[in-house]
C-alpha cells in the first residue's frame, strides 16, 4: 500500500483551504473572541484571588488557549461520509482503488495541518502579546503534551467517525452531530476546566472520553502529572481510540451493506 | 385586512406543514438547536456550582439574563426567517417573483417562510429558562414591570429584526453578505449572553451603540433586578422599545431606498 495517493488528498485539502481568505481571518477572529470571552469571564470569576483550589489565573489561561486552540486545530469534518450519501456520490467513492477511511484521515490531516498554521499559531501568538500563556513545566513535557495531543485528536475523530457512521441508516444525522459537539463542548474542558467541574460529574467523567481530548494534553503541559500518571492518562487515550474506532468499523462493515444510494 | 390575515394563516400553515413533513427528524432537529444554544448557559451553570457569582451575579440571575437573549431571537426568527435568508433569494433569482406578486415584497418576505427549528430551539430556551429563573431572581411580577418586560421583548425582537432587514438590504447592493452578519450579529453575540460590566470598555460601548444587544437584555434585566455592576444612567434601562423602534423605521426606510436599486442576478 503505497501512502502517495493520500499524502496527495491531505495537500489538495490544504490548498483548498488557503484559497479562502477572508474565511480564515474570519475563523481567527470567531476562535480569538470565544477565547477572550472565557478569559474576561474568568477574570470576574477569579476578582482578586490568585488561586482557587491551588488553580492559578495563568493556569486557568494556558488551559483555554490550549483546549480552544486544540479545538480549533482538530475540527474532523462531521459531514464527510453523510455530504457523500446525501449527493450519491458515495457510490463512486467505493469504485476508486483506495481506501475510503484512509482518504478519511488523509483529509482530517491535512484540514489539521493547515489549522495549525493558520488558526492555532495566529491565536497563540495574539494571546501571547495580550494575556499571556504559561510556558511548558519542562521540554521533555512538551514532548509529550504534542505526543498526548496527537492522541487526543485521535480519540476525536474516531468519535466523529463513529457518529459518521450511522448515516447509513439515519441518512440525516445533523441533530445527532450537533449534539454530539454540545457533549465535546460540555464534558472535555474546553469551556470548564475540568478542574472546576462539580465532583459528581467528575466521577462519571472518569468513565467517558471526553477529557482524554484536551485536557489530559493541557495537564501534561502544566507538569501537573508524575510520569506514571502520563503513561497511564495516554494509555487510556489509546485504549479510546481502539474501543472507539472498533465500534464504528463495525457499523461502517454494516452500512455498507445497507446503503441506499439516493439518485446520484 | 381580513384577506391579509387569511393569507398570513396560509402561510404560516404551509411553512410549518413543509418544516414537519419528517416528525422524528423535525423534534431531533429542534432538540439539537435547543442544546446547542444551551451549551453558554449549561457551563455557567456548573462553573457557578464552584464559584457562586459573576461579578455579582448569581446563577438564577445569569439564567434570566440568557432567557431575553433567546426568547426574543425564539419570536424574532418566526417573521424574518425570510430576511436571515434573503441572501439566497437574491442570488437564485427567486426575489422576481415575489416583485410579480400583487403584495408587498416585505410581507411576502416576512410570511413566506419560518425556520421553526430556531423558533422552536431558540423560544423553548427562552421560555425554560424563562420559567426557571423568573421566580428566583426576587422580580415583584407586578402590572408596571410585566408590562415593561412585554415592551422589553418587543423592543429586542425590533432590534434583531432591524439589524436583520439592514444585512437583508445590503444584499441587494453585495449579493454577499453572510460574512458580514457572521462579524458583526455571530459574534457579538456570543458576548451578550453575560452582563458586560465584565468585558473591558471597548466591547461594551460596541454592545451599546454598535450592535445594541445591551438593550436586549443587560439593561432590561438591570431594570428588573437592579445588580450593582451597572455603571450606566438609569435612562438606558428605559430605552429598549424605543431602540427598537428607532432602528427598525431606519431599517425601513433604507430597505424602501435599497429596494429601488434592485437588479436581478439573472437565471
Amino acid at each position: 500500500m503505497s501512502l502517495r495517493p493520500y499524502l496527495a488528498y491531505a495537500k489538495k485539502i490544504f490548498l483548498n483551504r488557503s484559497a479562502y481568505r477572508f474565511d480564515n481571518v474570519m475563523g481567527i477572529i470567531s476562535t480569538c473572541l470565544q477565547f477572550f470571552i472565557f478569559w474576561e469571564i474568568y477574570k470576574a470569576l477569579y476578582g482578586t484571588s490568585t488561586d482557587i483550589d491551588g488553580i492559578t489565573m495563568p493556569m486557568v489561561t494556558t488551559n483555554f488557549i490550549l483546549s480552544m486552540g486544540l479545538g480549533a486545530i482538530f475540527s474532523p469534518d462531521d459531514y464527510f461520509l453523510p455530504s457523500k450519501i446525501w449527493d450519491g456520490s458515495i457510490a463512486t467513492e467505493f469504485l476508486r482503488p483506495i481506501s475510503f477511511k484512509g482518504r478519511m484521515i488523509a483529509e482530517n490531516v491535512g484540514n489539521a495541518l493547515f489549522n495549525l498554521l493558520f488558526r492555532f499559531l495566529p491565536c497563540l501568538i495574539i494571546a501571547l502579546f495580550t494575556v499571556g500563556v504559561n510556558a511548558p513545566a519542562s521540554p521533555a513535557m512538551l514532548a509529550l503534551f504534542v505526543l498526548s495531543a496527537v492522541l487526543g485528536f485521535g480519540v476525536l475523530w474516531t468519535i466523529s467517525f463513529a457518529v459518521q457512521m450511522t448515516a447509513f441508516w439515519l441518512i440525516n444525522i445533523w441533530s445527532l452531530i450537533t449534539i454530539k459537539n454540545v457533549l465535546i463542548n460540555v464534558l472535555s474542558g474546553s469551556m470548564i476546566p475540568l478542574w472546576f467541574m462539580p465532583r459528581e460529574l467528575t466521577a462519571i467523567l472518569n468513565f467517558m472520553p471526553f477529557s482524554s481530548v484536551y485536557f489530559t494534553p493541557v495537564q501534561i503541559y502544566l507538569g501537573q502529572l508524575s510520569f506514571e500518571e502520563i503513561m497511564l492518562k495516554c494509555g487510556i487515550q489509546l485504549a479510546w481510540i481502539i474501543v472507539i474506532y472498533l465500534l464504528g468499523d463495525i457499523l461502517w462493515r454494516k452500512g455498507q451493506k445497507k446503503l441506499i444510494v439516493q439518485g446520484g | 385586512m381580513k384577506d391579509v390575515l387569511h393569507l398570513m394563516s396560509m402561510y404560516t400553515k404551509t411553512t410549518a406543514k413543509a418544516w414537519f413533513q419528517y416528525r422524528v427528524d423535525a423534534v431531533l432537529k429542534s432538540l439539537a438547536v435547543f442544546l446547542r444554544e444551551a451549551t453558554g448557559i449549561i457551563v455557567i451553570w456548573f462553573t457557578l456550582m464552584k464559584f457562586d457569582n459573576i461579578n455579582g451575579w448569581n446563577i438564577y440571575e445569569m439564567v434570566f439574563l440568557f432567557s431575553l437573549l433567546f426568547l426574543t431571537y425564539g419570536i424574532m426568527i418566526i417573521f424574518f426567517t425570510g430576511l436571515r435568508d434573503f441572501g439566497n433569494t437574491v442570488r437564485s433569482g427567486s426575489f422576481d417573483r415575489f416583485i410579480l406578486r400583487p403584495r408587498g415584497l416585505l410581507f411576502q418576505i416576512i410570511f413566506v417562510n419560518s425556520d421553526w427549528f430556531a423558533a422552536l430551539g431558540h423560544g423553548g430556551l427562552g421560555i425554560t429558562l424563562f420559567l426557571i429563573s423568573a421566580w428566583k431572581v426576587g422580580i415583584n411580577w407586578s402590572l408596571t414591570n410585566a408590562l415593561y418586560y412585554i415592551f422589553t421583548i418587543a423592543g429586542g425582537v425590533l432590534i434583531q429584526g432591524a439589524v436583520f432587514l439592514t444585512l437583508a438590504t445590503l444584499n441587494i447592493f453585495m449579493l454577499q453578505t453572510n460574512s458580514l452578519k457572521e462579524l458583526l450579529y455571530w459574534n457579538m453575540r456570543k458576548f451578550a449572553g453575560y452582563p458586560i460590566s465584565i468585558f473591558n470598555k471597548a466591547i461594551q460601548i460596541f454592545m451599546i451603540y454598535v450592535m445594541p444587544f445591551a438593550f436586549v437584555n443587560y439593561f432590561p434585566a438591570q431594570f428588573l433586578l437592579r445588580k450593582s455592576d451597572m455603571s450606566y444612567s438609569e435612562i438606558y434601562m428605559y430605552l429598549t422599545p424605543i431602540v427598537g423602534t428607532v432602528m427598525y423605521l431606519a431599517a425601513y426606510l433604507f430597505w424602501r431606498f435599497g429596494i429601488r436599486f434592485y437588479k436581478s442576478s439573472g437565471n
